[in-house]
């Protein structure tokens, strides 16, 4: 009996330990998502939910690495857009079109982030602030420029659709490719916790925070803005692709400079330096329109509305809290328990009197 | 050529000796670390073996009336709880009776109060028999006494002897767990130890080919400063200064607001580059370099680490992870083991987080780890500032006006810290200070300038009778 108890003890512990473990969360929440495709497979749910769990689940993605780039180095980025549409096009004409296989695509298009990455870390050893957001946002519309002129590849105006995906030989089902999505989002989220975990999430805070104390301290300026860059570069560019390979169809125009912004908004609405809040951000920038707005007949009627509940939601976020809507669910945890612990106390006053 | 060659070899055998060197401390503190490990884990399990024999005996002994600590504890325990909630009741009693007595008229009272009196009384009952009843289960069985004493006796031999094999069961894999990490740490290290032999011989004989290459620097000196000179535009902020900092001592700089200290730091460290003048550092007792020729964020690496006259933290960061990021050069895992959080990544955290943990306790800083240092009092953060630099074992630290804005009970406990660290690690300290008390406390040469130019240079006494030095100030006052 007390063996029993002792061994459940010690099994209570272990699970608590894996519980507490930051990958539990992430693995559990990538599960959920897993269930989602479940229920639509079973007729339960509807195709706009799953649309929107699957951009949800690409745009936190990219919004993951630009908020390396700005909520932990301090970095301002504009250029998301053109990045994300790059993985767009390079995915999908080389291996949709072109159909090279899989490894050689992915070599190229993150070759290519890496190496745009790389350009805007040394431009963004000269040049900081809000002027570095402006360069990044004219790098982004050479691209967006690029993509509307070389029509032969991405269609130009009129756009162009991707269809013909194999992996490793196999053409993909769109189960497989959300299954695909759900993995490598929460490889996403792991990798980005880790980052921040580690010496070199650090070291872009220490960045963030003053520039003279983190060289003072070993920090070399120039790695980690190049770093913090290529991250968010191969992030974008690995948005683009799970992208098209879910809705196959990519039109250059959409990568404007519209995009980057509402990326900035998600991140800064969410919470820019919480993994779950910066989900939570771009859920309400790109999937409650999709998953719930929609749904409603008064906002199907009006569609207008639906733009101005988002920028009313921002506006509101920033002005009353400006660390994000997750702040406002930590602080709001908090305050909860605060309020369960002195009722606790009224009503036992109450029963009993004062404290003699 | 042969000199070059030679000349390379010997930076490149000293680079690597430095790296195995850091090598070398890694594993040895991480060995302390698994040790030590082991060891709480050891008496965990030792405690609750015992407690687990505690408790299989404690009915028989109970019977026995041999109460055990267990059974004591127990008890006791048992008749605390016991007593608060007869304390609760009989309050909750007369808070009922108190609202009761205030609704009613004045010549109902008498009754009421009646009633709450045999209400305390049957409370008073109820609490007695609960006492009774508690004191009875932990008393011991008043028949068959002798039988009891015996059996318990007999149980309790053998419980003990059962407890010694065990004991000596987890005394044993405890054991076996040490030697097998001592030992193979042991072998890391031993291996280390020897390539480390190899490269210094290689080096002795090859030193003694080469010219000296100590910029004819004397064994005892730190840092060598020679005719710097700082310009913003036309403002020379520092003109043509020259001093030495010696081994090991606390060495002051002094002068009135905007003299150039401040200046002369950043160009020591790198922050500036100076118009002209070189500066020197002893970085090894056999190698001497010119800190000219460095970028500002290996500074650090040669062993310089500096504070900020206004204090700058990662303000997100608890103020044990602010003290690891002062430790960034201290880490050896690349970019791709932090993306994956490999073995070797954790152990040097654990390695390091030991290391913090030790300076904050040092300075009195460990209630304050793991909080975040935005709102502490700036006291406190010019402390945890302080502990920064002390992740990288430094031979020289530099602070900018340490004293600024603490009290004086916080001035003569800086003082004590510094001559701590200074007589702990050998380390020499460079400080810029307007407090003159502490200065003249704590210094063991001062230089004092103003308007970038030398006034004078010497012991605090020395300074303190200076003409030129006391014009400065009084001058300016
Ligand atoms: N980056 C800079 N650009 C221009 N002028 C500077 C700069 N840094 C310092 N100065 C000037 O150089 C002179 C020396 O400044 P510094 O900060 O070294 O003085 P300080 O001795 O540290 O003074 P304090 O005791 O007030 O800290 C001042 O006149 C200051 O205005
Ligand atoms: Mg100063």
């Amino acid at each position: 009996m007390l063996k029993l108890r002792t061994l459940l003890r010690e099994w209570g512990k272990n699970l608590n330990l894996i519980i507490k473990h930051p990958y539990f969360g992430f693995v559990v929440f990538g599960a959920l998502l897993l269930v989602v495709l479940l229920l639509r497979m079973g007729g339960l749910v509807q195709i706009g939910v799953v649309n929107a769990v699957v951009l949800t689940m690409i745009y936190s993605i990219i919004a993951l690495g630009f908020s390396l780039l700005l909520g932990f180095g301090g970095l301002a980025s504009l250029g998301t857009a053109g990045l994300v549409g790059l993985g767009t096009f390079v995915m999908g004409y080389f291996s949709g079109i072109l159909n090279w296989p899989l490894l050689p695509t992915l070599a190229l298009a993150f070759g290519i982030a890496i190496v745009v990455g790389l350009i805007v870390g040394f431009i963004s050893l000269r040049i900081e602030g809000m002027y570095l957001a402006i360069i990044t946002l004219g790098l982004a519309e050479i691209l967006r420029a690029f993509f509307i002129s070389y029509d032969k590849f991405t269609g130009g105006f009129s756009g162009r659709s991707f269809r013909n995906f194999t992996i490793f030989n196999q053409p993909v089902s769109t189960e497989a490719v959300y299954v695909t999505i759900t993995v490598v989002f929460v490889l996403a989220m792991i990798a980005t916790i880790n980052i921040i975990k580690s010496p070199t999430g650090r070291a872009l805070l220490a960045m963030k925070n003053s520039d003279s104390a983190a060289q003072s301290l070993g920090i070399s300026l120039m790695k980690y803005r190049l770093l913090a860059f290529i991250i968010s570069t191969v992030f974008a560019v690995l948005g683009g692709i799970l992208y098209i390979m879910y809705i196959k169809f990519s039109y250059a125009p959409q990568w404007n400079l519209a995009f980057s912004l509402e990326i900035l908004a998600a991140v800064i609405v969410g919470g820019a330096q919480s993994i779950f809040g910066i989900i939570l951000g771009v859920f309400l920038i790109y999937g409650l329109n999709l998953a719930v707005l929609n749904n409603i007949p008064f906002f199907v009627q009006n569609p207008a509305l639906i733009v101005i509940f988002n920028g009313a939601l921002i506006v509101l976020v920033v002005m009353f809290y400006p660390g994000g809507l997750i702040r406002l669910i930590q602080t709001s945890h908090f305050k909860l328990k605060l309020f369960l612990q002195k009722l606790k106390h009224r009503m036992k006053v109450r029963r009993y009197g004062e404290d003699d | 050529m042969a000199k070059m060659i030679d000349a390379l070899r010997i930076r490149l055998c000293l680079k690597r000796i430095e790296t195995l060197q850091a090598r070398k401390t890694f594993l040895e503190n991480l060995l302390a670390l698994q040790l030590n490990r082991i060891d709480m884990a050891k008496a965990k399990q030792e405690r609750q073996c015992r407690q687990q024999t505690d408790i299989s005996l404690a009915h028989t002994a109970i019977a026995a009336g041999e109460a055990n600590g267990y059974v004591t504890a127990e008890h006791d325990r048992r008749l605390e709880q016991l007593k608060q909630r007869y304390l609760l009741r009989y309050r909750a009693l007369r808070e009922t009776y108190k609202r009761k007595l205030a609704k009613v008229l004045s010549e109902r009272q008498a009754e009421i109060k009646e009633q709450r009196e045999r209400a305390f009384q049957a409370l008073e009952r109820r609490k007695s028999t609960a006492l009774a009843a508690l004191e009875a289960r932990f008393a011991p069985d008043a028949d068959h006494l002798e039988l009891r004493k015996t059996a318990y006796a007999e149980l309790k031999a053998k419980a003990e002897t059962d407890l010694a094999l065990r004991l000596q069961g987890i005394t044993a894999r405890s054991d076996r767990a040490r030697e097998k990490v001592s030992a193979r740490m042991i072998k890391k290290i031993e291996g280390i130890e020897r390539s480390l032999l190899a490269r210094e011989q290689a080096t002795a004989a090859l030193k003694d080919k080469l010219p000296k290459s100590d910029y004819g620097i004397p064994e005892d000196v730190l840092l060598r400063i020679e005719n710097l000179t700082m310009r913003f535009g036309g403002l020379v902020a520092v003109d043509d200064l020259s001093f030495d900092v010696k081994q090991g001592e606390i060495f002051g700089l002094i002068g009135p607001n905007g003299a150039g200290k401040t200046t002369v730091f950043n160009c020591i460290t790198k922050f500036y580059r100076p118009a002209a003048g070189r500066m020197y550092f002893r970085k090894n007792p056999v190698e001497v370099i010119r800190l000219n020729d460095y970028p500002v964020h290996n500074i650090i690496r040669q062993g310089i680490v500096r504070t900020f006259q206004n204090v700058e933290l990662v303000w997100e960061l608890p103020v044990i992870d602010n003290l690891l990021v002062a430790a960034h050069t201290l880490f050896r895992t690349g970019f791709f083991g932090q993306l994956i959080h490999t073995r070797k990544l954790k152990q040097e955290e654990a390695v390091l987080r030991k290391k913090a943990t030790d300076i904050l306790a040092m300075l009195g800083l460990l209630p304050y780890a793991h909080m975040i240092p935005f709102g502490l009092p700036y006291g406190i953060l010019k402390k945890i500032e302080l502990a920064r630099t002390l992740m990288v074992d430094p031979r020289m630290i530099i602070l900018d006006e340490p004293a600024a804005g603490l009290n004086d009970a916080e001035t003569r406990d800086l003082a004590r810290i510094i001559r701590t660290i200074r007589d702990q690690n050998q380390t020499t300290i460079f400080l810029v200070e307007h407090d003159m008390g502490l200065v003249m406390d704590v210094c063991d040469t001062i230089c004092a300038i103003s308007f970038g130019k030398k006034l004078a240079l010497g012991t605090p006494r020395e300074i303190q009778a200076d003409k030129a030095v006391r014009d400065a100030y009084l001058g300016e006052e």
